[in-house]
């Protein structure tokens, strides 16, 4: 496997006015855009499907299997919606896509759109993102000037239109369906698939929810082809990706590294290190709803979907936290718990109460208020809260948890025996 | 009369048109409000409800679901300072315990006019810049304890 580092999503990064349309254009910019006009929309999504490109925003979904989801002769309006809603702590390459290459995600819309035939899309970000949302509209006002949005677009018949949504400061709101609700003006609550939005969405109609990454890999994969995509990364993952990665750490940021990576060249190479004088303690993967690992499940991990699923945790959004020797997991399990905890929407039994009795133990256990065996209740609530709920809160909430108790007991135990 | 000024009442015009429904403009048009008066006040919400057609439940759930929103009066400065995974591994805590120690005297002297507020926040999306904080609008990173009270002072005296 190649362990080149190509910048395809990064390629504006640290340019000079990289941001604007003009360097875009100047870029082979929105040319991917003029070929996906010249094909038709079946040659579209199966070039997409033909590179393999899976979800960037953490669920790793084949995109164009997605797409092929929305149903082609229904009359009435389709919804595309960029989620731009990245709240998984610990993640954060989405903010610098946007901000990086505004117009490589406003072509990929523009390009998905036309595949799936929808004339109106979204892009949902944070509110906490406010120099990037500014950002986002600015280059949409430019897209707009230049004919690339509205009617008749480079004169392929094609309308779309796009706007900005803000969010207000929910996490659940990244959920595809509670993103929807949202942007409905409602709580962000998630509704029950099926139905699955590509059929019932935005105001029930069909409606495709991708991440920003992901649809920024189109432009990309339609102008040089799939075979070109599938160049980096794996088999069953292919392309490059985009990982945020924090922590203790000589550089941390964002980088774009093909699929199947090394772990310890990324920590040492991209990411410059641990601080002089730390060591790892323990990996989290893929953002804070991401199973542990131990330094020793470190040794040969790959960056990649297969590698992260064969040691029981998941790449997720590629959100990686490294813990250092100096850290308290009982101060780190405390706020991952007490996160879910309050981000829990509320509608699902299993997740609003057990987050909160979760909450309540680890409270305990961080106050010395408990006897030992509260280390083994949290193992025994979480174990109950999976897969009985309408959205993945719970489970995000449930898996980290067993992780910790399942590999760092010994230290949660400790900390109650000291007191 | 209207509780909402000129420049606020084009605004709610605004986004009321501008989506598929105008249900879909609750969200933007209290984003609007709070940036004009801090929070969103009863009358603001009743307005919406008798002259606007934003039902007055359907708002009121808004408001409370969402952290953003505040239906209760807030500080001139509201820092919502971030205590997730990262930003406590490199030292939210003992930055959050200088600024409510700061507050703490701050109220002593000055009350209500208190100028800074503290909310302890999920996941600011930029961990690279860990720890971090927002002051109303502004991204503020690196904010260590070492640091904090050269950052805050930009914004208002703190206690001597």
């Amino acid at each position: 496997m190649t362990q080149e580092k190509p910048k395809i999503l990064l390629k504006f990064e640290g340019m000079p006015n990289g941001r604007a349309l003009k360097t875009y254009m100047a870029h082979s910019g929105y040319e991917a855009l003029k070929k996906a006009f010249a094909m038709s929309k079946e040659d579209v999504i199966n070039e997409v499907k033909a590179s393999g490109l899976r979800g960037r925003g953490g669920a790793g979904f084949p995109t164009g299997l997605k797409w092929s989801f929305v149903p082609k002769d229904m009359p009435g309006p389709k919804y595309l919606i960029c989620n731009n809603d990245e709240s998984e702590p610990g993640t954060f390459k989405d903010r610098h896509l946007c901000s990086v290459s505004p117009h490589m995600v406003i072509e990929g819309m523009i390009i998905a759109g036309f595949a799936i035939g929808a004339n109106k899309g979204y892009i949902y970000t944070r509110y906490e993102f406010q120099e990037e949302i500014g950002q986002v509209e600015a280059a949409i006002k430019e897209a707009y000037e230049a004919g690339l949005l509205g009617k008749n677009i480079l004169g392929s018949g094609f309308d779309f239109d796009l706007d900005h949504y803000t969010g207000a400061g929910a996490y659940i709101c990244g959920e595809e369906t509670g993103l929807i609700s949202s942007l409905e003006g409602k709580k962000g609550q998630p509704k029950l698939k099926p139905p699955f939005p590509a059929v019932s969405g935005y105001l029930a109609r069909p409606t495709i929810v991708n991440n920003t990454e992901t649809l920024a890999n189109v432009p990309h994969i339609i102008l040089n082809g799939a075979k070109e995509f599938r160049k980096y990364g794996s088999e069953k993952s292919p392309g490059t990706k985009l990982f945020s990665i924090s922590g203790a750490l000589g550089k941390p940021g964002v980088y774009e590294v093909p699929l199947g990576y090394s772990w310890n060249r990324f920590l040492n190479e991209e990411a410059g290190g641990l601080l002089p004088g730390l060591s790892l303690k323990a990996l989290i993967p893929g953002g804070a709803s991401a199973p542990l690992l131990t330094p020793k499940e470190c040794e040969d991990l790959t960056l990649d979907y297969e590698c992260m699923a064969a040691k029981g945790t998941m790449l997720g959004s590629g959100a990686i936290m490294v813990i250092d020797n100096r850290q308290s997991m009982v101060e780190l399990l405390r706020c991952t718990i007490e996160f879910f905890a309050h981000e829990s929407c509320g509608q699902c039994t299993p997740c609003r109460e057990g987050t909160g009795w979760l909450n309540n133990i680890m409270v305990g256990i961080n106050d010395r208020e408990v006897g030992a065996d509260s280390v083994d209740r949290l193992h025994l609530v979480s174990k109950q809260m999976g897969g009985r709920t309408i959205c993945a809160l719970s489970d995000a909430c449930a898996m980290p948890v067993m992780s910790y108790v399942q590999k760092f007991s010994d230290e949660l135990k400790a900390h109650l025996a000291k007191g | 009369m209207s509780v909402f000024s000129e420049g606020l009442r084009k605004k709610i015009d605004h986004y009321l048109t501008r989506y598929e429904t105008r249900r879909s403009a609750i969200l933007p048009v209290l984003h609007c409000i709070q940036d004009e008066h801090g929070w969103i006040k009863p009358e603001h919400i009743e307005e919406l409800h008798s002259k606007y057609e934003l039902d007055r439940v359907q708002v009121k759930e808004v408001i409370t679901f969402y952290d953003i929103y505040k239906d209760k009066p807030t500080r001139k400065f509201l820092i919502r300072y971030c205590q997730n995974i990262t930003c406590t591994m490199l030292g939210a805590k003992e930055a959050i315990c200088r600024i409510e120690d700061h507050i703490k005297k701050l109220e002593a002297e000055l009350g209500d006019d208190t100028p800074f507020g503290l909310e302890k926040f999920p996941c600011l999306g930029k961990c690279d810049g860990a720890p971090v904080m927002l002051v109303n609008k502004e991204r503020v990173e690196h904010a260590t304890v070492d640091k904090i009270d050269g950052l805050l002072s930009k914004y208002a005296p703190l206690p001597k």
